[in-house]
């Protein structure tokens, strides 16, 4: 009794390893898979990191309309020069001038100080429009330009008004107190700079290792049904253990993937000073779940795909879905009900989610509970769906050999 | 002519053998329409959660609570004791941001020593963070102002004066192309062609590769007479009709029934979207040249229209990008689409400006008639690996 169980466990043992070899051999011998696993899966990394090298978007060039010439003008455009966010490299004369600039896209701002300027100014209740107009074909251009002239505005607006309530008798102090109403001040948690790259490129990084796995698995899967059937038969067999062929792939790809994972999540920031600072290990431990969810994701959905190529050709398009739905460029918050929900399905989703938490935010893994529980469930989900969708095309393909046998 | 006519009608029989292609143009096309035009329908971030750390326990600052509840944009889910619960609630994604009112905050404004209120915002979500970071701001100058203006009606000051001396100086915003900054006009205007473009690319590869892996493309010459052109053209043909008729649909559903902003001509946008679809199809069809074996074309092509997006500079411009990459951005379509749309757009620019984008459209163009002996070859001589 006990020599047959030990046997049927060596058995198993013996199964696993050689799907788990055998799909490691796969891998490697197919150019395709390596050029996405490993060319796109460490080299996207790269390339991003390169296009949002700079992070933040600096002298963004504009031009100026100063209508008023006078020192109060002067000294609001030389304080907004000042700013980092604009270069202006266009003095106007007239409005039309500056908007045939900005037509052409030399400019994407314009700031217009009207004649009365500083007559309004000088006077105790005077009030001076100032006008900016700004170019809204990429939101960068508008944030750089808009946020900086408010800023030099603001300042100029409460140096005016001390001034003036001193002239109307008030001790400096008083002023400055009515001034400064409510003093304010702004703190960027977790991840200070605020700029470009360091809010995209780490969920990029989960996009990457997810559509890499999601593609590359599918090719794999298509293959294995153009040659020979290997996808439903034990290497070397007729033998059908939709477990074993199910769970020995999976770790193969796991194996893999967290050797990628450990490159693309852990050195990638460091290297790029991107934001990181989570516990390594934590960040390696929720990889393990989000990526056999991936892994069994891809699985169960690469059972439609019929050729090597098909895969890719259908489903690269919903790869900016699966990055929209995510929540990071649009906020999760700000997404409809049903979309909500078809994002939880998707372990892009939480593994981006869960790695901002312990990367970005530095939660610990107890901290980031939430994701970590949603992808091993979503894990053991995919892992079912994967099966039974294995098993059961498995026994079509069979009857499709029975009647091809029968009619020949 | 004859020639022609077999070839297309050989085309449209394999088009609707599969549902691949109609699955992976139409559907997938009408499926990102759908997704991102109702994901967004809202135009900008709304209920943006953040919380509150009140630690002033006044009516005034539950009335801020029930202000900043007031507005669209942001939705306070907390009111916490200790700056340290709000913290949390943000690492854990729960806020975009929160906002700390100190100890007697309300009782001493208008004294000498004030706290300061902090607004702290998680900018690992920009676009929650700096939504809600704006949104907080103008309550809290609303709040200020009141009490400020508070003190000058006392002096005895009219009304009138009294906004003048508060605002000495006003900033007025004009927000040129997109006046409501609406988020689906400055995304979607640049990310469904984007999409389109995969389509174009990944269909065009695949019905040329799939003969060769076939090996049919002997049977498909032998439609043509022989002639190398007649076969290209008379397989292309369907393709380009399909993907320009996605291409003015896709321009329909924003420019008229959206109404997403357009200063310039419709006729210039459709022809900016004729171009584009064009010179995309062309530089599939080079890319299936150079490379005539099926997986690893498909592979290059996906890569390489993965990363139009980020490189055609839409939402990171590409003036902010390194020298080198800033050069990459030109090979890609996509990227001329999108300076072309800007320009007629937003901007209703002089045709000048839209000529230089227009020659490059057309160099893609040419692009084929660099492959056209590899591929002819590889038709005839069916000499690269298929598998």
């Amino acid at each position: 009794m006990k020599t047959r169980l030990n046997k049927k466990i060596i058995h198993l043992i013996q199964d696993l390893w050689m799907v788990f070899t055998e799909e490691l051999k796969r891998v490697f011998r197919d150019p395709g898979v390596v050029l996405i696993f490993f060319v796109a899966g460490l080299g996207y990394p790269l390339v991003y990191n390169f296009i949002y090298w700079n992070d933040t978007l600096t002298d963004v060039p504009v031009a100026v309309v100063d209508l008023s010439c006078s020192p109060e003008s002067r000294r609001f455009l030389h304080l907004w020069e000042a700013t980092p966010d604009i270069a202006i490299t266009h003095v106007c004369t007239s409005m039309a001038e500056a908007e045939d600039l900005m037509r052409r896209q030399k400019v994407h701002g314009i700031l217009f100080i009207p004649e009365d300027f500083d007559d309004n100014l000088a006077t105790i209740s005077g009030q001076s429009h100032v006008s900016l107009y700004a170019d809204m074909s990429s939101f960068l251009y508008m944030k750089a330009t808009y946020m900086s002239a408010n800023m030099v505005m603001l300042d100029e607006m409460h140096r005016v008004q001390i001034d003036r309530y001193q002239r109307m008798g008030m001790g400096p102090e008083t002023a400055w107190a009515l001034v400064q109403g409510a003093p304010y001040e702004e703190v960027g948690l977790f991840c200070p700079s605020g700029g470009y790259s360091s809010f995209l490129v780490p969920a990029m990084l989960i996009m990457i290792l997810h559509q890499t796995l999601f593609f590359g698995i599918g090719m794999l899967a298509g293959t294995a049904r153009e040659e020979n059937e290997t996808l439903y038969f034990l290497p070397g067999s007729r033998r059908r253990s939709v477990f074993r062929l199910i769970f020995g792939r999976a770790v193969a790809y796991l194996v893999l993937y967290l050797a990628i994972a450990a490159i693309d999540v852990l050195l990638i920031p460091k290297l790029f000073h991107l934001p990181h600072v989570g516990n390594p290990w934590d960040i390696m431990r929720l990889m393990v779940p989000f990526l056999l969810a991936a892994i069994f994701f891809s699985m169960t959905v690469s059972l439609f795909v019929r050729n090597r190529e098909t895969g890719m050709v259908t489903l690269v398009a919903t790869t900016l879905i699966i990055f929209f739905i995510s929540g990071v460029s649009w906020p999760q918050a700000s997404l409809p009900e049903a979309w909500k929900w078809t994002s939880y399905l998707i372990p892009a989703t939480w593994g981006i989610h869960g790695f901002l938490h312990i990367n970005t935010m530095g939660c610990t893994l107890l901290e980031a509970a939430k994701e970590y529980y949603a992808l091993w469930i979503l894990a053991g989900g995919y892992f079912v769906t994967a099966s039974i969708g294995l098993w059961i095309s498995g026994l079509i393909h069979e009857r499709k050999k029975k009647q091809e046998a029968i009619t020949e | 002519m004859s020639y022609l006519g077999a070839v297309i009608k050989r085309e449209l029989k394999q088009m609707f053998a599969r549902p691949l292609y109609i699955f992976s143009s139409v559907v997938i096309m009408l499926i990102s329409m759908f997704f991102f035009l109702t994901v967004m329908k809202s135009g900008s971030p709304q209920n943006m959660p953040i919380a509150i750390v009140d630690l002033d326990h006044s009516s005034m600052s539950r009335r801020l609570v029930h202000e900043i509840n007031a507005t669209q944009s942001v939705k306070v889910v907390a009111v916490t004791a200790t700056y340290e619960d709000a913290r949390k609630l943000m690492q854990k994604g729960e806020v975009y941001g929160f906002l700390v009112v100190p100890e007697d905050f309300y009782a001493r404004i208008g004294s000498q020593r004030r706290p300061t209120m902090h607004f702290y915002v998680n900018y690992a979500y920009t676009v929650g963070a700096s939504t809600s970071y704006k949104q907080m701001l103008t309550m809290v100058n609303l709040a200020s102002g009141a009490a400020h203006r508070e003190v000058l009606r006392l002096k005895g000051l009219p009304d009138r004066q009294v906004m003048n001396i508060i605002q000495p100086i006003v900033l007025e915003g004009h927000l040129i192309g997109n006046p409501y900054a609406n988020y689906p006009v400055y995304l979607l205007t640049t990310i469904l062609p984007g999409i389109l473009g995969i389509i174009i690319t990944m269909l065009t590869i695949f019905s040329i590769g799939f003969e060769l892996k076939m090996s049919t493309s002997l049977k498909w010459m032998h439609t043509a007479g022989d002639n190398y052109v007649i076969a290209i053209i008379g397989k292309m043909i369907p393709y380009t009709v399909l993907f320009v008729a996605l291409g003015v649909s896709c321009n329909i559903i924003l420019y008229e029934f959206m109404h997403f902003p357009v200063a310039g001509s419709h006729w210039m946008l459709a022809l900016n979207m004729l171009f584009y679809v064009l010179s995309t199809q062309c530089l599939a069809f080079t890319f299936i040249g150079l490379l005539p074996t099926l997986r690893d074309a498909i592979s290059v092509g996906a890569l390489y229209s993965m990363m139009s997006f980020s490189l055609s500079g839409f939402t990171y411009p590409k003036m902010g990008m390194l020298p080198f990459v800033q050069a990459l951005t030109n090979i890609f379509p996509l990227r001329h689409y999108y300076v072309n749309y800007v320009f007629e757009a937003l901007m209703d620019a002089p045709l000048e400006c839209m000529l230089p984008q227009f020659g490059i459209f057309m160099i893609f163009m040419l692009l084929p008639l660099t492959i056209h002996k590899r591929l002819k070859g590889a038709m005839i001589n069916l000499n690269f690996p298929k598998k």
